[in-house]
């Protein structure tokens, strides 16, 4: 008898014996066969899933347990003063200490900060941009009526605006959650900063910074206005970009004029790849994947990080993703995802594929 | 001597530029591009801003925080001035 059971037929058993067992006269002897052949069938499907599945998938699945929660989110607030210096930058804020603050851009992004903490740990697992606890860094008050905000490898900067056309860039969670993915992706896919994996890389950011913002504002997909940065750019018409109908976001505006970003890949701007021509345009054409993810989202249904935010940040995490991933490529991935996470013929991988269809890539 | 600064990039890539007359020698100018220009390998700044100097008919690509001390008012001035390009 294997002495790891106390069952001979659980022990290794040819199949053409286990057959000729489960015929057996001998009741007991039958029904103990047939159990295991239904055990032997599940386990070895569970096996090949489980071997084809990747780390973070195993944890997206609850395959894996979450870490201890023994993890807290480390974070520091600088001050720079209106001054570009950001060795010089004054500390404002640590959650050491957790002071009492009186600015207002310090506490958006210590609210921001801790909303995109809160959003990866709790449904990812993941332990903050790195996976390992980074402590996240951001930087307030950068420059004077600096009219944005960059992640730059290191830490977040947040610029005031310049209270014309800008307001602090610190003022849309969804802002603060997408310089924070940039971290996130930095250390996954760490996609090129350039042409269509670029615009994947500005995508990812604004997928997860509005998941992050619907999260902290108990938004569902028909809830949310799917706007970027609407407290950012200043007027009640205007937003920074619109995931739900790129190329909306600012019609008309009498100093940005009209959005720039397209909706479908028959629009894609074909851009230098140079400073002046935003690298490929991935600020403009990050619009379509954008597009694709608000379609499956909304077609999917409820909270968009419960399902479609899944299938995104297995892709995202998938080391299978080339830095150099053009549009087709996450595509394709976000199907299998799909696949893996909620079946082949599930309403979820039809609303992924619609997603990707609307957005005709 | 007339310069332009133009600024791109950032989280909504729009275009900003100031055109302005320094009173700086040709020396001096060529002495500061030298400073301030940006490598070919400068990293890329996700969502991040750029800048560029033009001289006459050369534009260059600057980084502002090589900047000498005694060229900060100028510089800072010229980011001040800056306007949308519409």
């Amino acid at each position: 008898m294997c002495k790891n059971h106390f069952n001979p037929i659980h022990c290794i058993i040819p199949p053409y014996m286990l057959t000729r067992l489960m015929e057996s006269g001998n009741k007991k002897i039958a029904d103990l066969a047939i159990n295991s052949n239904f055990r032997s069938f599940r386990f070895h499907n569970d096996r090949i899933f489980f071997q084809q599945s990747s780390l973070h998938e195993k944890t997206i699945l609850g395959l894996i347990a979450k870490q201890t929660g023994k993890e807290i989110m480390q974070m520091e607030v600088y001050d720079c003063k209106q001054k570009t210096d950001l060795a010089g930058a004054t500390l404002l804020w640590d959650s050491k200490t957790n002071q009492k603050l009186t600015s207002v851009a310090g506490k958006n992004v210590i609210k921001g900060g801790k909303a995109s903490w809160d959003f990866y740990w709790q449904l990812f697992g993941r332990n903050s941009i790195d996976n390992k606890g980074l402590l996240i860094r951001q930087y307030v008050h950068y420059d004077k009526g600096m009219d944005n905000a960059y992640w730059d490898g290191r830490r977040m900067v947040y610029g005031d605006g310049d209270g014309m056309v800008f307001t602090s860039f610190t003022s849309d969670i969804d802002v603060i959650g997408h310089e924070l993915t940039h971290g996130v992706t930095e250390n996954e896919a760490n996609l090129d900063y350039e042409n269509q994996a670029g615009a994947m890389n500005e995508s990812f950011s604004d997928i997860f910074g509005i998941m992050i913002k619907q999260r902290f504002n108990n938004q569902d997909v028909k809830k949310s206005d799917w706007l970027i940065g609407e407290k950012v750019l200043i007027g009640p018409k205007y937003a920074l970009r619109s995931m739900k109908a790129p190329g909306t976001a600012y019609i008309n505006h009498p100093e940005l004029g009209n959005d720039p970003q397209p909706a479908t890949m028959d629009k894609y701007e074909n851009l230098p790849n140079t400073q002046s021509g935003d690298w490929g345009g991935v600020h403009i054409n990050s619009g379509i994947p954008n597009f694709a993810f608000y379609v499956a989202a909304y077609n999917i249904g409820g909270y968009a990080w419960e399902k479609a935010g899944r299938i995104w940040y297995a892709i995202l995490t998938d080391s299978s993703l080339a830095q150099n991933a053009k549009f087709i490529d996450v595509k394709n991935l976000t199907i299998v995802h799909a696949e893996k996470i909620f079946g082949i013929n599930s309403p979820e991988v039809r609303a992924v594929k619609q997603g990707w269809t609307e957005a005709k890539v | 001597m007339k310069i332009k600064l133009v600024r791109t990039g950032g989280f909504i890539p729009i275009t900003k530029a100031v055109e302005s007359d320094v009173n700086l020698t040709d020396k001096e100018l060529a002495g500061l591009l030298k400073i301030i220009q940006s490598g070919p390998s400068a990293p890329r700044i996700k969502d991040g801003n750029y800048y560029e100097l033009t001289v006459g008919s050369n534009s260059t690509p600057v980084d502002l925080e090589k900047v000498p001390d005694e060229y900060k008012a100028l510089f800072s001035k010229l980011k001040s001035d800056l306007k949308i390009v519409k």
